[in-house]
């Protein structure tokens, strides 16, 4: 069993600290993403795991052991590099094997388990080639290949996409997903790409500024995120947020942005805001579209009245940027129509799944 | 030291290896520099000679240095050395960065070009001494027997002897031998030349001097200060040239701060004032070796994330 | 058209000045070669003999002790010392050197770029100046005229420029390199001999060769600590074919052909990893 337990996780850089006490419990077998904008502290959370950085303060213990003290080897991990760190001067074969043949395993159990590995990951024909000669693709799958064939207790990755083309990166999510569903290890996955969290992931753990935010599976990060960052940092495009203040107007809380306009405060928030309290208006794209739509709106609706400034049509959607209360919002449409800048139209905003965060603190009412 | 509110559970232990690392080299050079350098410097207060061993504890406190300095001969020899210095570095930028540029429009045997132009490197000083004496000697030297089969004079001028052509020659041997460390850092700093600045800059209505002058050059003192850096390592080995070629004569005319200190301390035998010119000359090879590595640092700063 | 002209003069100017500047390089060596294959009456000849009438090894024969005419000058023992030290010094420098520019590279520590300079600083010295106080402290030691003496020199005197480049070596192999080892089961150890080692190999070779290189041409130190056959060396030894007012300029010659030859097989071996290395280390910081 592998299950990875941080406990009050510090790291200091001389007099920086750059993470300040993490408490995270990761499950056997589990997917759990790392994400967060560069500075957040993952990376380095990961290497703390990996036993690549010291671990200035707290606990880390894998498969019920503190490994705080243990060197990289002795913690039977394998981590995929974000430069894949093959090493140059030796074939692919190599680079499979040079883990267990550290181990000093014998040769037919090398070569059975580097064969396996490579007909997992498909690269069979290119086992005699050096790493200078394969493309960014067959690197990042001979890295994988290397982190499997010592059948590791977890697996390790360090923003392992982010030096792909866009094309590539999008057909190894889901190798690497598979790759999960077949060898059946605890993953740690760091990245700051929120798509690669959000499809990978079986639990999200977004992280800022050496604090976790919020952790969660994706649709709970994603339906119900716990603060204004969250709600940013999570989801494409980002969550429209405009600040205003909770008011009385007939005889219903409103949120109000300016003289004339306010939204009225979804019924399931009426009790947790006050009035005259200061608080950011959530919503996302997809929640605010053009009345009459073909997509029907489930439960209270709230008009807005909007200008349109640029249409982004993207096939089967167009993304509309407005000026709303000062803010730049987006709206979806997804019947196709062309859209003129500057023209007004009417949207509806599905009030029940608005948000509602404390303005000075950024959380969110929802509690 | 620093204050943090969750007490660390391990108390975070420093890491020694680096020191362990780095150890041995110290320790070498303490016993081959530091300490005898710590000697020297006291001997530099005593009267010793090498042929009165007693004299070891004779202190005279700072008659050495009060004697060096208000000899006119040392600060000769000196000024000499600075002069010398200044011309040779130059000419060496200014050579190197001319050939620098030569090789790099050069495309066809461009790297045998640059292994022909290492080799000077790689002599042994005392050779670059020797072959010039020989082709600079005035009675059977290339030189001179050159000019006298073009009818060019009489064929005996007396390059190693004469006032301003005995200096010119010793520079000559020097500028020959270390010419190619400039060369060949500023042409890998050409090499490593990003295209774009250079196409952005011409794009910009630059001409081939102003992108030289504001794109090239700034790009490539780093790779100067390198070479700088690299040369003012070892500017005493000028020694040796000089050593071969004239002895620092005749009558002193080519004298070098370090041919004196060899004069001072060996053949006169007073070691006690040697090693006290010999403090000088390493406060002037320490003075040019920590402005050009400043200068390497500031250099590096400012290229910045230009990796 | 007209431009298409100027440019070609450009290119005819360029292969001038390259000339120029190689004959000014080759020359000066090329002419003591020649020499040394001359013999004494024809070096000194008035007026000049441009074209040699006669090459010969005489002179080769002469300064190792062969022929008719042998001189006295030990020139196969300084050759002996000369390689003796020069290998010994290499030797230790580069472990000396391997092991302090690996802490260079990979480790953080206080006051790093303060042990930087002072290792250089150390290496400014210059070697006349510094003869002087170890002169002293050997003669002490009974290391005045021993290999023992020169060797220990030659490898504090290698070990700055050793550290530069082989931290520059170091570096260019990414950190990454040696974590996957660790991570793939090594002890920092093993990982350094198994992946770090052998992906600087080539520019520790050349750290070698700038080494022996050095101590091979070093001659103000040497000519001031070693007196006899037992450790004088090349750079020395070439001296002793000047007396007071004559020069046996073939015999030097030939002594010279033989410093010069390993110099230039060497350059030739490492030019490229020392460009490399020289600059990447000065760049990088």
């Amino acid at each position: 069993m592998a299950e990875i337990l941080l406990k009050d996780v510090v790291k200091n850089y001389g007099k920086l600290e750059v993470v300040h006490g993490i408490n995270l419990f990761i499950e056997h077998n589990e997917f759990v993403v790392l994400v967060g904008p560069s500075g957040c502290g993952k990376s380095t959370t990961l290497r703390m795991i990996a036993g690549l950085e010291d671990i200035t303060g707290g606990e880390i213990s894998i498969g019920g052991t503190v490994v705080n003290d243990f060197a990289p080897r002795k913690r039977d991990i394998s981590m995929v590099f974000q430069n894949y760190a093959l090493y140059p001067h030796m074939s692919v074969r190599e680079n499979l094997g040079f883990g267990l043949k550290i181990a000093k395993q014998p040769k037919d159990v090398i070569e059975e388990r580097v064969n396996e590995a490579a007909v997992i990951l498909n690269i069979e024909d290119l086992m005699d080639r050096t790493p200078a000669e394969l493309s960014g693709g067959q690197r990042q799958r001979v890295a994988m290949g290397r982190a499997i064939v010592r059948h590791p207790q977890v697996f390790l990755f360090d923003e392992p996409l982010s030096n792909l083309d866009a094309k590539l990166r999008v057909q190894m999510r889901t190798e690497i997903k598979r790759l999960h569903q077949k060898v059946k290890t605890t993953i740690v996955y760091v990245t700051h790409d929120q798509v690669e969290a959000m499809t990978m992931a079986d639990r999200i753990v977004v992280m800022k500024d050496g604090h976790i935010e919020q952790v969660g599976s994706p649709l709970e990060v994603f339906e119900r995120p716990v603060d204004t960052f969250v709600a940013s940092f999570i989801g494409s495009p980002p969550m429209n947020l405009i600040p205003g203040e909770v008011v009385m107007r007939d005889g219903r809380l409103h949120v109000a942005f300016n003289a004339d306009q306010s939204v009225p405060v979804p019924a399931s928030l009426a009790d947790k805001t006050t009035e005259g309290q200061k608080v950011i208006f959530g919503f996302r794209a997809d929640d605010l579209m053009p009345d009459g739509h073909a997509v029907p709106i489930m439960g209270e609706a709230s008009g807005l009245r909007l200008t349109v400034d640029i249409a982004e049509p993207l096939g089967t959607e167009t993304l509309l940027f407005c000026q709303f209360a000062g803010v730049d919002i987006q709206a979806k449409m997804y019947n196709p129509r062309m859209v003129k800048p500057g023209e007004v139209m009417d949207f509806k905003c599905a009030l029940d799944k608005t948000h509602l965060f404390d303005a000075a603190s950024g959380k969110s009412l929802r509690g | 030291m620093s204050i943090v509110s969750v007490q660390p559970r391990r108390k975070s232990r420093r890491d020694w290896t680096p020191a362990l690392l780095l150890s041995p080299a110290f320790l070498v050079l303490i016993f081959v520099v530091l300490v005898p350098l710590l000697f020297s410097l006291y001997t530099s207060f005593t009267n010793y000679r090498l042929i009165r061993p007693d004299s070891l504890y004779e202190w005279i406190g700072l008659r050495n240095y009060q004697r060096i300095f208000t000899d006119s001969k040392f600060w000769a020899a000196f000024g000499r050395t600075i002069i010398f210095l200044t011309l040779a570095l130059n000419l060496e930028f200014i050579f190197g960065l001319g050939i620098a540029l030569l090789i790099n429009k050069i495309t066809w045997g461009q790297r045998t070009l640059r292994t022909i132009m290492m080799f000077p490197m790689m002599f042994s000083p005392i050779l670059v001494g020797y072959q010039f004496k020989f082709i600079f000697n005035d009675n059977i030297g290339l030189l001179n027997n050159a000019l006298q089969s073009l009818g060019i004079g009489d064929g005996a001028i007396a390059w190693l002897v004469d006032k301003p052509l005995g200096m010119f020659t010793i520079i000559f041997a020097e500028v020959w031998m270390s010419t190619s460390v400039f060369a060949i850092l500023l042409l890998a700093g050409l090499f490593a030349m990003p295209r774009d600045p250079l196409e952005a800059a011409k794009v910009d209505g630059c001409n081939s001097w102003q992108v030289f002058r504001h794109i090239t050059l700034p790009f490539l003192m780093p790779f100067a200060f390198i070479a700088m850096t690299i040369r003012s390592l070892d500017v005493a080995r000028a020694y040796d040239i000089v050593d071969v070629m004239t002895g620092g004569g005749p009558a002193n005319r080519t004298e070098l701060l370090w041919t004196m200190i060899a004069r001072v301390g060996y053949d006169n035998s007073r070691m006690g004032q040697a090693n006290a010119m010999a403090y000088v000359s390493i406060l002037l090879s320490i003075a040019f070796t920590y402005y050009f590595f400043t200068k390497l640092i500031a250099a590096r700063k400012y290229m910045g994330g230009a990796e | 058209m007209a431009s298409k002209t100027k440019k070609q003069i450009g290119k005819v100017a360029n292969w001038i000045l390259t000339f120029v500047l190689m004959l000014v390089i080759g020359l000066p060596g090329l002419w003591v070669v020649l020499t040394a294959f001359r013999p004494n009456r024809e070096i000194l000849a008035k007026p000049a003999i441009w074209i040699p009438e006669k090459l010969s090894l005489d002179n080769f024969g002469k300064i190792f002790g062969y022929g008719v005419d042998q001189i006295a000058i030990p020139v196969p023992s300084y050759f002996a010392n000369s390689l003796i030290i020069s290998l010994t010094s290499t030797a230790i420098a580069l472990l000396i050197g391997m092991s302090g520019g690996y802490a260079f590279a990979r480790f953080r520590f206080k006051r790093k770029n303060g042990y930087f300079l002072a290792l250089m600083l150390s290496r400014t010295v210059p070697g006349i100046a510094l003869s002087l106080p170890i002169f002293m402290v050997w003669s002490r030691l009974g290391l005045i005229d021993t290999k023992m003496g020169m060797i220990i020199i030659y490898v504090a005197l290698n070990i700055p420029f050793t550290i530069w480049l082989i931290d520059g070596f170091f570096r260019q192999i990414p950190k990454e390199m040696s974590e996957a080892a660790q991570v793939d089961g090594c002890t920092r150890w093993q990982a350094f001999w198994k992946i770090e080692f052998p992906l600087a190999k080539s520019g520790v070779a050349s750290a070698g060769i700038f080494a022996f290189l050095t101590s091979w041409n070093e001659y103000a130190l040497a000519s001031q600590l070693t007196r006899s056959t037992d450790s004088k060396t090349l750079p020395v030894g070439l001296m002793d074919f000047t007396a007071q007012f004559t020069i046996d300029w073939a015999g030097m010659s030939a002594m010279a052909v033989i410093i010069i030859v390993p110099a230039l097989i060497l350059t030739f071996l490492v030019q490229k990893h020392l460009i490399a290395g020289l600059t990447f280390g000065g760049v990088k910081g």
